[in-house]
């Protein structure tokens, strides 16, 4: 499906973050990151539904009582912003399901929930996911965050095949 | 200079979040624009038919490489101005491996997902609901996690030291295999037919040379080597109004104070540079660097108090913050740093501003007699000198070769006859029984580790330094002191492999004279250790069959054919393998028998390395030297060390005992 324009020269896009990255160093003195706001957006919602049952917890504990009071949630929102503002502008506005030809929705929906659930969970386990730790960490050089690059990498090629009739028919 | 929000603990305010929001439109503009408001596209890269992933996070990751090396390098954006992540090998592993299953799974990470979601796309939305699920999953499980998220700490570590490069160089071969990557990714989709439409055209010849260009340019900026921290810079690190309250200040006088007072299990952890250290450091303090700082400390994790010291604040509370992260709850900073010591503590009453009582006056007094000189700069080894693994095995030419060597302290455990007729430059005799005394009423057991610190003092052993042990036919005497520097939690030692035998048959250097030995104050460890075992448990293994207790005394004492105690014979489980298995002794020196073979005798009786074992002889002798074996030598995690041994065991009639043939 054409939708809108064509993305942006990848090499100038990498820039771009990477001009957008050196400046949240420079200015925040730490990188960007979206786990984070998710993180904490996580321990919101399990404050609401177990308020008593979160505080008392061990890691979401830490964060009470104003587990929203963070940066890392003032950047997550200002993601969102920001790609409404980039797709609208683009016309890439385009509600819908993402998937491949003769992939079921039911399918789609199971793999990326799955998905989204182990990133999720190993986020946490790495205290951060591609952006905080993969591309914060990595721009400084920093050993832990270049391992946890190049496996992320290594796990993805090597488990696609497992997802792949959900693009490919 | 520039100073962050995060560098004057600003982060949580305001401004801070603005601006975080600001950096976050700009970073969906970057994703969306790149084209990552598409799971299709971003799953592409996984079956190879769109490698804008690569491409895109390649480039970002130069880009900002190169940006904060120019600004690290001119001096605009002091390093400690910038949060560095710690490295925790385990966790970083694993994490790296289910994140990119779950990306491959899911097509989203969680940064382009927001993005997609933005974008009206449905199962971007529901990744993102997955994701929350698999972070109140992780809050869930974080009780039975927690060794996980913290398996293989290293602290903030840098890749570039470990490949031997300096910081410039490291970033110029990353720029270099990214610009290789580049024209790889094109040649591969061209091939397959799905683009490398750059290939032609002056786009990516241009871009290569301009990203090389500045990888040059960086090179040139970047300092020699690595960061170098930045004394004086003033403000807490922002993260420490996050963590939890309780953890405090420790005012320069109360310090002082309780220094003085010699408290034990007061650690004083200095984090600045190796040169910095050496120029000036408080009395007493050891040497923490920042990079080393989780290794240096964790023998005194939760054990006592431990003050860390910068020379303003920001580098002390990135540490201390840091260590929180690892599970330390007893560090604490010193207010106004180094700074605040010497305008508080060490400033003599009369260069004062302020009116001074004569009760001050008194305690600036003797203040500055115990701080104020100024202890012989201890130069630490540089990491590239010290034989590797510690603890382990030095050998005589590597010994010959660091002789003189302020940081290295040797120690004779022949008799004192045989020292003095000659011994290696610089060695101190010790006869190592002195280091055992009676305890509880049970002899030769190793001393408290004040008792310990004490003698290490008298040696002139600093935490720093590195002890050489060259003992004379038994390489027991060796361990033995081995376990009063694993009491202190000194790390840095070594066994001369050979022995002094060794170093006479291969006629090294010799000498008659005493060394010059100036006593230091070898910090008490806070609190007991943690591999020494009593009786009970000892008994309770015995019950349990777990751990396994090995006895290393000669055959036939553990057969009860021979006794010099109470009582004849071996605790009931325990296996036998002589201490005597482990070494060979002869004219030429002792030694170990090679780690192979010591591998394969004990794989027989401890199949992997976190079987638990608790090593016993008749004093605790023999047994430091199969503790030595397992744990320094063999890598087994859990050894424990029942120090009272036979000899304690034989003499109290309620603990069993079997004779073989009963």
């Amino acid at each position: 499906m054409a939708s809108g324009k064509p993305p942006l020269n990848p090499y100038l896009a990498g820039v771009f973050l990477g001009l957008v990255l050196t400046a949240s160093y420079a200015v925040l003195g730490a990188g960007l990151g979206a786990s984070g706001g998710l993180a904490r957006l996580a321990a919101a919602l399990s404050h609401l539904a177990a308020p008593a049952h979160t505080q008392a917890s061990a890691y979401f504990g830490a964060w009470a009582p104003h587990y929203l009071s963070y940066y890392l949630v003032f950047m997550f929102v200002g993601l969102f912003v920001g790609g409404l503002l980039s797709a609208g502008v683009a016309g890439r506005l385009r509600p819908g399901l993402e998937r491949g030809p003769g992939c079921p929705a039911a399918r789609r929906m199971v793999f990326v929930f799955g998905g989204g659930l182990l990133v999720g969970f190993a986020s946490r386990l790495a205290q951060g996911c591609t952006s905080g730790q993969a591309l914060s960490g990595g721009a400084l050089l920093l050993t832990g965050s270049l391992i946890f690059l190049a496996a992320l990498f290594v796990s993805g090629f090597a488990v696609a095949r497992f997802f792949r009739s959900q693009w490919y028919a | 200079m520039l100073s962050t929000f995060y560098g004057t603990d600003r982060l949580d305010s305001g401004a801070a979040w603005a601006a975080a929001f600001l950096l976050g439109v700009l970073f969906g503009i970057a994703l969306e624009q790149a084209g990552f408001g598409s799971s299709r596209r971003l799953a592409a890269v996984f079956y190879l038919d769109d490698l804008a992933v690569i491409k895109v996070m390649f480039t970002a990751l130069v880009t900002a490489m190169l940006g904060l090396i120019f600004l690290t390098g001119t001096g605009l954006l002091p390093p400690d101005q910038l949060y560095y992540l710690p490295t925790v090998y385990g966790a970083h592993l694993l994490g790296g491996l289910i994140l990119g299953a779950g990306f491959a799974m899911g097509g989203w990470c969680p940064g382009t997902a927001a993005v997609g979601a933005a974008s009206g796309k449905l199962d971007a939305w529901l990744f993102l609901a997955g994701g929350l699920a698999g972070c109140i999953l992780f809050n869930e499980l974080y009780p039975l996690l927690k060794p996980l998220a913290t398996w293989g700490e290293a602290g903030v570590d840098f890749l570039y030291p470990h490949l031997g490069l300096s910081q410039g160089s490291a970033a110029f071969y990353v720029s270099l295999l990214a610009v290789a990557v580049f024209w790889g990714c094109e040649l591969l989709e061209r091939r397959r037919g799905v683009g490398g439409q750059l290939l032609s055209g002056r786009f990516l010849p241009t871009f290569s040379g301009a990203l090389l260009v500045a990888a040059a340019v960086a090179y040139l900026a970047a300092p020699l080597p690595g960061m170098g921290p930045q004394p004086g810079a003033k403000g807490e690190a922002a993260l420490l109004a996050q963590v939890e309250a309780g953890l405090d200040h420790m005012e320069p006088e109360e310090l002082a104070d309780r220094l003085l007072a010699r408290e034990p299990g007061l650690v004083v952890a200095d984090v600045r540079s190796e040169a910095e250290f050496q120029a000036f450091h408080i009395r007493g303090a050891i040497h923490a660097p920042l990079p080393r700082v989780h290794e240096v400390l964790a023998p005194f994790k939760n054990k006592g108090t431990i003050v860390l010291y910068s020379g303003g604040m920001t580098h002390a509370a990135q540490a201390r913050d840091s260590l929180f992260r690892q599970g330390f709850r007893n560090v604490y900073l010193l207010s106004e740093g180094l700074v605040g010591f010497r305008e508080r503590v060490l400033k003599p009453a009369s260069l004062r501003a302020e009116p001074v009582t004569p009760e001050m006056a008194a305690r600036i007094s003797a203040w500055r007699t115990f701080f104020a000189p100024a202890p012989p700069a201890a130069a630490g080894p540089e990491p590239a000198e010290l034989p590797a693994p510690l603890p382990g095995l030095v050998e005589t030419e590597w010994l010959a070769r660091h002789l003189g060597q302020p940081w290295l302290k040797i120690i004779d455990l022949r008799s004192q006859p045989e020292y003095n007729s000659g011994h290696i430059p610089g060695a101190v005799y010790l006869n190592y029984d002195s280091l055992r005394g009676v305890v509880g009423g049970v002899s030769s057991m190793l001393l408290p580790g004040e008792l310990l610190a004490a003698h290490f003092s008298l040696m002139g052993i600093t935490p720093g330094d590195l002890i050489v042990l060259a003992p004379g036919e038994k390489m027991q005497d060796a361990t033995l002191v081995g376990m009063a520097a694993e009491r202190l939690g000194h790390r840095r030692y070594a066994i001369l492999q050979g022995g002094m035998p060794r170093w006479l048959a291969e006629k090294r250097p010799l000498t008659t004279a005493l060394p010059a030995i100036t006593p230091s104050r070898y910090p008490v460890p806070p609190g007991a250790d943690d591999f020494t075992v009593a009786a009970d448990k000892v008994l309770e293994a015995s019950r349990r069959g777990r751990p396994l207790i090995l006895d290393v005394r000669p055959a036939e004492y553990y057969r009860g054919e021979k006794s010099e105690e109470a009582r004849a014979g071996h605790i009931p489980g325990a296996k036998n393998r002589p201490f005597s298995d482990d070494v060979i002794a002869g004219k030429e020196g002792v030694f170990f028998r090679p780690a192979a073979e010591l591998a394969a005798a004990y794989a027989r009786l401890l199949p992997d390395k976190d079987t638990p074992v608790i090593v016993h002889c008749r004093t605790g002798h023999q047994a430091s030297q199969t503790f030595f074996v397992l744990k320094r030598l063999l890598g087994y995690r859990q050894v424990l060390y029942y120090d009272a041994g036979w000899s304690e065991w034989a003499s109290r009639p309620e603990l069993p005992v079997v004779k073989e043939g009963k």
